[in-house]
């Protein structure tokens, strides 16, 4: 094969931000070179044609992949993309192309050990190339051939002890935030929950009976850094139920200078110095918050926790210690009727093992979609369609006020029968008797 | 009080047999407008509860009875060397 | 090349069959320090941009350095991530949700040597391979999608306006000189496999032509009812057409209900609608996903349409530099983009930020779209 000329690819060399297309340059000349006599399984050059293929689309302005129903390896239904380019002819290494779905570790830790295993993988039997991560969250391997998938499924549960993502109509790979690994405000395990809850659900996650794509995001805190709230059909954000911590002595520090406000996160520019009244107090979003005698007082019985004094002095405040979280649901992208957020369904429950109360819920919710949901519809949708009473319904929890953001502003109530005293059921005749027809 | 489908155990667990034969015939007899179903016209075709459908489905999974075919956000399935798409992907 | 097995036999697929394991187990993976202090962190602080310290109860500390990286990745590049993170980590590295690497220390000591061999390696072609910062105030690296260099139904690149974008963004990444954070996401097309429609700032792919029909191959190549099932709108409809003499089963698509998501090219290939005219990107901003201070907020689009101009996106780079910049000068501390927008009002907004406002702006898209139409006299001049 001819080398691919890829000028307009060279344009995006310079520039300070690290640049994927010298990374793709240096991975096609060590695959040429080969000084690791790996034995590749897939064809030496892929790395140079799958930049030829992209500079033809930089030609082009168009992409250059088609879909393959393809799923993956025996038994999965998720896991592996399919993806054929439609000009194989011209660059037959990248004529089959498929994606590989990772299941990530939680917090996304790794050991170089670990790391080195995946990339040996990677080398030998596929292209080389991955996402670290996806958008979901997974590891993603970008680009092998179809006799590679069950070698290196096999090679990857045998000698790595690593099972693959999800994809399709199933429990898609959950994701967590950092939490308590590394966060002070992280309310509950985020990684303990979600290791727990993937490996619970490993046959929803890898056998597709959902009628769509399913998410689990967990945040430690209503900071909200894995974005559960935008992203998951279940988001889990931690919160605490009791008194936010003060250390006085450190609101001082802060009023006195000691201390950047923010972690130093507004280190880069002169905002004078810090003042609480205008930065925390009037920022508070439930006014709960004033000074007496030099100390800051909160009522905490009206905090909505919204974390902002928190954020800005963490030396001084910390969350509470009765923590646990909150699960909202029926969040998703905006196909079709628009973008959803979660919304609020459980504003407490305690995050601890077995999680039992937790999996009931999740079970319940899934039970009603999998039976009423449409072809294709997310919880959210079907949420929208079925009303929010019915969730409750299917799910045996009580409706309370947090669940909304205001009551509603029409009063087309749709009673059932069965809430109206005597029941619709009623005798004309006895009614004639007082009233003329 | 939680719908009937929710109550555990009131279906009688569907006989694998006659749930293969079933579906297997019904998807015989669609096959000539299409090839590819998603999960919840399968589980209409064996009269079942999702639930309960997934067991059937895995199991004929297994046996390479019917196999997976996914547009990478929804899965779809249908009986092995069905499909127009079949050829075109190469199937090694 | 010859084919190696893995010890995989496939007329026996199920034979030693390993499945259902899940992922590896997060306590594999934690260095020392974070196994020991893990729940048992006091406070952290942002010594400088990219570098953080976290301090346990214990008194330990871990020092963070965060460095941006293209999510694209090659297997050298992460052996070059491994070989850093022997030197001077412990073996051990971690990821975060916005494509950073993080390297830890447990050893002030061991910060500087660490910070100064990151940000001394450089690829060929000049640009940083371990760029340090991206935390607090400073704007982090972009999370995207495929784009052109592995989705099927792209509208723009993903890779490529990344690049271009944080090249631009460049000294924002480095410095903590906004007034809060500002989120900046793409998704090649508006399926949003990333999500970016609670963004300060969102990239989005879109296609303004609906598909091509290849009469000719379309019943040969795909299912019509698949393709029929796939429009989320309803558009498209089994037809008889007339080619080359006969008449061949095809579909017709309504084009007025079209709204480009491209799912009918997913099942039928005989559908394609990319097109390099049509396609483009959309700019979004004042989204954010945090509950701080205001609820979470939907991204608003600011800018219909900027055409693809590939290989650097200087249109596109050009108004999220405005945006940016707007932003910085005018918006309090602590306010985040959409914050900012809603206090001093949207035609403020456009007007600060240089931006058109057209028809293609105001929501005409079913139910919602009353709700984001003026029901007040309060505006300004």
């Amino acid at each position: 094969m001819a080398k691919s000329k890829t000028p307009l690819l060279d344009q995006l060399e310079s520039g300070p931000w690290p640049s994927f297309v010298s990374d793709l340059k240096q991975q096609a000349e060590v695959r040429a070179k080969n000084e690791a006599k790996t034995e590749f399984q897939i064809p030496q050059t892929v790395v140079e044609e799958l930049m030829g293929l992209l500079e033809l689309s930089y030609v082009h302005k168009r992409g250059h992949w088609k879909h393959g129903g393809i799923v993956g390896v025996f038994g999965y239904g998720g896991g592996v993309i399919g993806r054929y380019c439609d000009q194989p002819q011209q660059f037959p290494g990248v004529a089959h192309f498929h994606t590989l779905r990772v299941n990530q570790p939680s917090g996304k830790f790794y050991t170089t050990e670990y790391l080195r295993q995946l990339c040996d993988l990677w080398d030998f039997r596929g292209s080389g190339i991955t996402n670290m991560h996806g958008s979901t969250g997974d590891i993603i391997f970008l680009g092998t051939t179809t006799p590679q998938l069950e070698e290196i499924f096999y090679e990857m549960t045998h000698k790595l002890n690593q099972d693959l993502g999800g994809s399709g109509s199933n429990l898609r790979t959950p994701s967590d935030c950092i939490g308590q690994a590394r966060c002070e405000y992280a309310c509950y395990d985020t990684h303990a929950l979600c290791y727990h809850l993937t490996k619970e659900y490993q046959d929803e996650l890898h056998r597709p009976a959902f009628p769509y794509k399913f998410k689990f995001k967990f945040d430690g805190c209503p900071n909200c850094c894995v974005a559960s709230i935008a992203r998951a059909d279940m988001s889990f954000i931690g919160t605490w139920r009791d008194d936010i911590r003060i250390d006085q002595e450190a609101v001082q520090a802060y009023i006195g200078g000691e201390l950047p406000p923010n972690a130093g996160d507004h280190s880069g520019r002169d905002w004078g110095p810090f003042d609480i009244q205008k930065e925390v107090i009037d920022l508070c979003p439930t006014e709960c918050m004033w000074m007496e005698n030099n100390k800051l007082m909160i009522e905490n019985k009206e905090c909505n926790r919204c974390m902002h004094c928190i954020n800005v002095m963490p030396r001084a405040l910390r969350i509470g210690k009765d923590t646990g979280l909150s699960i909202l649901v029926g969040a998703k992208a905006p196909i079709l009727d628009g973008a959803q957020m979660s919304s609020m369904l459980v504003p407490f429950i305690k995050a601890e093992e077995p999680y039992d109360e937790i999996k009931e819920i999740i079970e319940n919710i899934w039970d009603w979609w999998m039976e009423e949901g449409k072809n294709r519809e997310r919880l959210g949708e079907l949420m929208k369609r079925q009303g929010f009473q019915k969730l409750l319904e299917v799910t045996g929890i009580d409706p309370d006020p947090r669940m909304v953001s205001e009551p509603r502003s029409n009063p087309y109530i749709f009673w059932k029968e069965e809430e109206v005293p005597g029941g619709f059921k009623r005798d004309i005749s006895e009614f004639r008797k007082y009233h003329q027809r | 009080m939680p719908p009937a489908f929710l109550k555990k155990g009131h279906t009688m667990e569907l006989d694998y047999e006659e749930s293969k034969a079933k579906l297997v015939a019904g998807l015989q007899k669609k096959l000539k407008t299409k090839s590819k179903f998603y999960f919840n016209d399968l589980a209409k075709i064996l009269e079942a509860k999702p639930r309960e459908a997934k067991k059937i489905v895995n199991r004929m999974v297994q046996e390479r009875i019917l196999e997976y075919w996914s547009s990478g956000s929804t899965s779809l399935y249908g009986l092995p060397g069905t499909g127009k798409q079949d050829a075109a992907e190469g199937k090694e | 090349m010859a084919f190696i097995s893995s010890g995989y036999n496939p007329d026996k697929p199920m034979e030693d069959r390993i499945t259902d394991i899940g992922p590896r187990k997060y306590t594999d993976f934690y260095p020392p320090v974070i196994a020991k202090n893990k729940g048992k962190w006091l406070y952290h602080d942002v010594l400088k941009p990219g570098v953080l310290v976290h301090v346990a109860e214990s008194g330990d500390k871990v020092f963070t350095v965060r460095c941006g990286g293209a999510r694209l990745m090659s297997t050298t590049h992460i052996r070059e991530i491994c070989e850093i993170a022997d030197k001077h980590c412990g073996g051990h590295v971690r990821f975060t949700t916005r494509n950073n690497i993080e390297f830890m220390v447990d050893d002030e000591k061991k910060l500087d040597p660490l910070v100064k061999d990151l940000e001394s390696r450089k690829f060929a072609g000049g640009s940083y391979k371990f760029p340090v910062g991206g935390t607090g105030t400073a704007i982090t690296n972009i999370v995207h999608t495929q784009g052109w260099i592995h989705c099927h139904t792209p509208a723009t690149d993903a890779s490529g306006p990344v690049k271009s974008t944080m090249d631009v963004l460049f000294d924002y990444f480095k410095d903590h000189r906004l007034p809060a954070k500002l989120r900046v996401s793409l998704a090649c097309c508006l399926n949003m496999c990333g999500a970016v429609h609670c963004s300060d700032i969102a990239i989005l792919g879109y296609h303004r032509k609906p598909p091509m029909l290849d009469h000719e191959y379309l019943d040969k190549m795909c299912e019509v009812p698949l393709a029929i099932a796939a429009c989320p709108t309803a558009a498209i409809k089994p037809a008889k057409v007339e080619f080359g003499g006969q008449k061949v089963n095809s579909v017709a698509v309504n084009e007025p209900r079209c709204m480009f998501c491209g799912n009918c090219y997913t099942m039928c290939p005989g559908m394609p609608l990319a097109d390099d005219v049509g396609d483009g990107i959309v700019i979004m901003a004042g989204g954010k996903v945090s509950n701080r201070i205001s609820a979470p907020k939907f991204s608003k689009v600011v800018v219909a349409f900027i055409p693809n101009e590939p290989p650097r996106w200087p249109k596109t780079t050009e108004c999220i530099r405005k945006i940016v910049e707007a932003y910085e000068k005018s918006a309090n501390k602590y306010e985040r983009l959409g914050e900012w927008a809603e206090r001093i009002g949207w035609e403020r907004f456009f007007e600060k930020c240089e931006l058109e406002f057209t028809h293609h702006l105001i929501d005409d898209f079913r139910d919602p779209a009353y709700f984001t139409w003026r029901q007040t006299t309060q505006f300004k001049f």
